[in-house]
């Protein structure tokens, strides 16, 4: 399998994997995580793990349970690390732990590395097995979200559960947090052999469109993201209506549902509401795996958006600009590691900022496709899945190894 | 090592890998920045200078703190004192941690009180663990050299002509050496040694890389043909 990225991904990025392969063949490596589809989080994974094991390493997901009430709390702590007022009560802490314990006593938790993904699971490290071997397993926390400017006290929580991991791993420099462990920073990544990111035909092109009756003469521009405040799709219905004084075009907004995401609906109300039938803004609820028509859309976009006010990466950009073509996006979160401003495409603070761009880009074909040439190298450099895992092995290897600062393999 | 060994001595490429490594301490203005560059580790000062320039592409700076300094403070005059530090100039991070702080105080006693950055813009202080592995290709002669210099990942041209800088320490790089102490080409050797890495990102000194052994090669394969 890891051979079908030889020619794709950079070469040595494959070499190093190829070499951790067999430093870690057969040692297993759990992920935990709490949803098994909708998310960066569940992406990634799927992808990840038949890589890993590939490699020669025993890689497992588990994904833990929760009720509806759980599922609420987790999104108010995710909402709070990102900076929205919410009140989390003693007791809604304890129902937290109450369900991590659960799932505790359900997953097998022994491995020779463990990462647990987000919030939501970090409470599984008061349940690491503990003596002999088990002291010395690595088991890291890998939070997704944008901490950047937390609330205090939500964060504070959490950290007492964070602090007993060896490790943490944020995706952005400025998501970390003065904590007691070592904290390493690992942007996320996208698969370009996966559905959603491989080369499709002309023909599968048209299916999607003519599916979701979009024509396909007429200029795209098109956002995918969850139905989420913080993807800020009405903004991007502003910024379309300021566009549409100037230039023709229609507005995608794509998004799937998320199964740890109750909110998801509600905004997808008021976006409808907002949209009041303008026949041009289509607002696609796409099925959970609807990887291929997500691709055609990206593909057949002219503009491709992704104006989130807060995020945790926004994969969406490097799954767009992997397929050639620049975007704009908001300065936030990890949007800014892969938008270099005027060079792979434009930062936007405003439905102004973000209209102008739109603009610029129907206006000028040439500096989309000059600005797309360079925005799928510097995914293929950065932001591919080889890059993810190996920084992943990497960690695993240096806290194996005591912490030193150069490594020869 | 006499001649006939070190011509049988091929070139081995290795490339390198980082994995940042968060300290969690950040400045928001200018003289927190002086603060934490007077106290932070070495790891994190030769990671915004010497590793810069991994980043890539050629920017407007040549270090990190001189790229937040211009853009985020829009202190311009200092980043521009700051761009022109030289980290392989000298011996040691300490001395370059000096000569970092020496800018940044000789700016005080015209701007005391710089501006700050704004929430989000401010400075982060990271440091890396560095990976080393071969790249997998060896060069016996200059031919081979030429070939593999195109197509090598950009991170073993860093490795080679950037990151050797400060792990040699003795005014030379490992393509330079090679050429001089194993081909015997101080002609080479010099002309490789006097690429510039400030003005030029890493596909440009690929390119000139190219440029120079190309010549080379080219030249020899004129003299053999004329050789009686």
């Amino acid at each position: 399998m890891i051979s079908k990225y030889t020619g794709i991904a950079p070469k040595g990025d494959l070499i190093l994997l190829q070499r951790l392969g067999e430093i870690f063949r057969d040692k297993s490596f759990l992920h935990v995580n709490s949803t098994r589809a909708g998310g960066g989080v569940a992406e990634i994974l799927q992808r990840m793990i038949p890589i890993l094991q590939d490699l020669g390493i025993n890689a497992r997901w588990e994904v833990i349970e929760g009720d509806e009430r759980f599922f609420d709390i987790t999104k108010k702590i995710h909402n709070a690390l990102q900076g929205n007022h919410e009140t989390i009560t003693e007791e809604m802490w304890r129902h937290h732990y109450e369900v991590n314990r659960r799932n505790a006593e359900k997953l097998d938790l022994e491995a020779d590395a463990v990462l647990i993904h987000d919030p939501q699971p970090a409470p599984l490290i008061e349940f690491k097995p503990q003596g002999g071997e088990a002291d010395r397993v690595p088991w890291l926390w890998r939070c997704h979200i944008d901490v950047s400017n937390p609330l205090q006290e939500v964060c504070d929580y959490l950290r007492r559960y964070c602090e007993k991991y060896d490790a943490a791993v944020f995706s952005v420099s400025k998501f970390a947090r003065a904590m007691s462990i070592d904290e390493f920073i690992i942007p996320p990544s996208i698969d370009p052999l996966s559905e959603k990111n491989r080369d499709l035909t002309e023909e599968e092109i048209r299916q999607t469109l003519e599916r979701y009756d979009i024509p396909a003469d007429r200029s795209i521009i098109l956002q995918v993201s969850r139905f989420d405040r913080f993807k800020d799709p009405i903004g991007v219905i502003k910024a379309y209506r300021m566009v549409k004084k100037y230039n023709d075009c229609i507005l995608i907004l794509a998004g799937s549902p998320a199964s740890d995401d109750p909110e998801g609906e509600i905004v997808l109300n008021e976006v409808r509401e907002y949209a009041s039938n303008d026949p041009d803004v289509h607002i696609l609820l796409l099925p959970p795996f609807s990887d291929r028509d997500i691709n055609a859309l990206q593909r057949s976009a002219t503009v491709v958006l992704q104006k989130s006010i807060k995020e945790g990466f926004g994969l969406t950009v490097s799954e767009a600009m992997w397929k050639g073509k620049p975007v704009i996006g908001g300065a936030t979160g990890g949007i800014p590691l892969q938008i270099v401003h005027g060079f792979t495409g434009f930062l936007v603070h405003t439905p102004e900022g973000a209209a102008f761009r739109i603009r610029q880009f129907l206006n000028n074909p040439h500096m989309v496709e000059k600005m797309g040439q360079r925005s799928k190298e510097y995914i293929r450099t950065n932001f591919l899945i080889t890059r993810q895992i190996r920084d992943y092995l990497s960690v695993w290897y240096a806290i194996k190894n005591n912490g030193k600062s150069v490594y020869e393999l | 090592m006499d001649n006939a060994t070190n011509k049988a001595k091929p070139f081995e490429f290795m490339q390198c890998i980082s994995i940042i490594k968060s300290t969690a301490k950040r400045a928001a203005d200018l003289h927190e920045l002086r603060d934490l560059i007077a106290t932070v580790s070495e790891e994190s000062i030769f990671h915004h200078t010497c590793q810069y320039f991994l980043k890539g592409r050629i920017r407007e700076y040549t270090n990190d703190f001189a790229h937040w300094v211009g853009e985020s403070l829009e202190e311009s005059a200092l980043a521009e004192q700051l761009s022109s530090i030289d980290p392989y100039e000298f011996k040691s991070i300490s001395e370059l941690r000096s000569a970092l702080l020496t800018v940044i105080d000789n700016y005080f006693e015209s701007f005391p009180e710089p501006r700050e950055a704004l929430a989000g813009e401010e400075f982060y202080f990271n440091e890396t663990i560095t990976i080393v592995f071969p790249a997998r290709i060896r060069a016996k002669n200059l031919a081979e050299f030429l070939i593999a210099i195109r197509y090598i990942d950009a991170a073993s041209i860093y490795y080679h002509f950037h990151e050797a800088r400060t792990r040699l320490g003795s005014g030379t790089d490992d393509f330079s050496k090679w050429f001089d102490e194993v081909l015997g080409e101080q002609e080479l050797a010099r002309r490789l040694w006097a690429i510039d890495p400030f003005m030029h990102s890493i596909e440009g000194i690929r390119e000139h890389i190219v440029e120079i052994v190309d010549e080379k090669v080219k030249r020899d394969m004129e003299i053999t043909g004329v050789e009686e």
